[in-house]
């Protein structure tokens, strides 16, 4: 059965894996949040510096998930884990920031163009681990669970064996980002729609 | 500190929009392209051509002069302070 491994949930004061606390922003520090929980983790990964926000909760979220599941992603070929995430706000923020470097920098920012797709997320992530399987990024009104599982069913009839799905939606006010890894296994938690949304309120007030 | 590499370091941070650098999180000999230094590709190999026009003047055109200039801020200096005194 599939069931659901691993997830992170990263919101804007706190970041949890699988459930459990792993670090709280401080709110005294100069530094961005996202900066504070990567030097935290002792993450080492220079590019990280040159992302988005969007990417740098992606980047951040799956490293986590990689951390908490010894085993993963070696047990895959690199064309057998999928990924699949969703967001309501695209790449809003950055297509402002890219917006606002020609109308008031004086010329159009190329490393900020180059983030002004949602998308862009995936590509760093595969970048980085090396993974050639199928990828899909969808604008959703909400976080819709079924969606997952509908795509899922698709993924695994291309030959995907592990899906790697997230909501991402980090705006200028807030970060709600919901990363969680599904693998066939014989036991374990369900991949279902109330499971979904059950771990995407892990230790949240609305939980 | 080197007051043409510190301002680099900051021009940099400005025209590459990495805010969440500092100044003393880019050494002098990181490699500027490598994943082990600052990590920076193609895209930003445009920004530091910009760069270098915006804040010191200069135009680079010949991209065999580029690979070398754009090694580490050591070599950006070194270049800068070279098509200065020519």
């Amino acid at each position: 059965m599939k069931v659901i491994t691993a997830y992170c949930n990263l919101r804007a004061d706190e970041c949890l894996v699988n459930g459990e606390v792993i670090a709280r922003r401080d709110s005294s520090s100069e530094d961005s949040w996202f900066k504070q929980l990567y030097r935290q983790q002792e993450l080492v990964y220079p590019k990280f510096y040159k992302m988005d926000a969007l990417s740098q909760a992606g980047y951040l979220a799956s490293e986590l998930i990689k951390r908490a599941n010894p085993g993963f992603p070696e047990a895959y070929a690199d064309d057998e884990i999928a990924m699949v995430f969703a967001n309501a706000s695209s790449s809003a923020v950055t297509d402002r920031r890219f917006i606002q470097s020609y109308e008031h920098g004086g010329s159009p920012s190329p490393s900020l163009f180059v983030y002004t797709l949602p998308n862009i997320v995936l590509g760093e992530i595969a970048i980085l681990n090396k993974w050639y399987g199928e990828n899909l990024f969808a604008v959703l009104p909400k976080f819709t669970p079924g969606f997952y599982l509908d795509y899922n069913q698709i993924l695994l009839a291309s030959g995907s064996r592990a899906l790697l799905g997230g909501w991402l939606e980090v705006t200028a006010d807030s970060t709600d980002v919901f990363l969680f890894l599904v693998e066939e296994q014989e036991s374990g938690m369900e991949f279902s729609s109330e499971n979904l949304l059950h771990l995407s309120q892990a230790g949240s007030v609305a939980a | 500190m080197d007051s043409l590499k510190e301002d680099l370091k900051k021009q940099i941070i400005e025209q590459l929009n990495l805010e969440d650098l500092s100044v003393e999180d880019i050494a002098d000999d990181a490699l500027l392209f490598n994943d082990q230094g600052l990590g920076l590709d193609s895209i930003d190999a445009l920004e530091l051509i910009v760069l270098l026009e915006k804040y010191h003047g200069i135009q680079l055109t010949n991209p065999e002069e580029g690979k070398e200039a754009f090694k580490s801020i050591d070599t950006m200096a070194a270049y800068i302070r070279k098509r200065n005194a020519a």
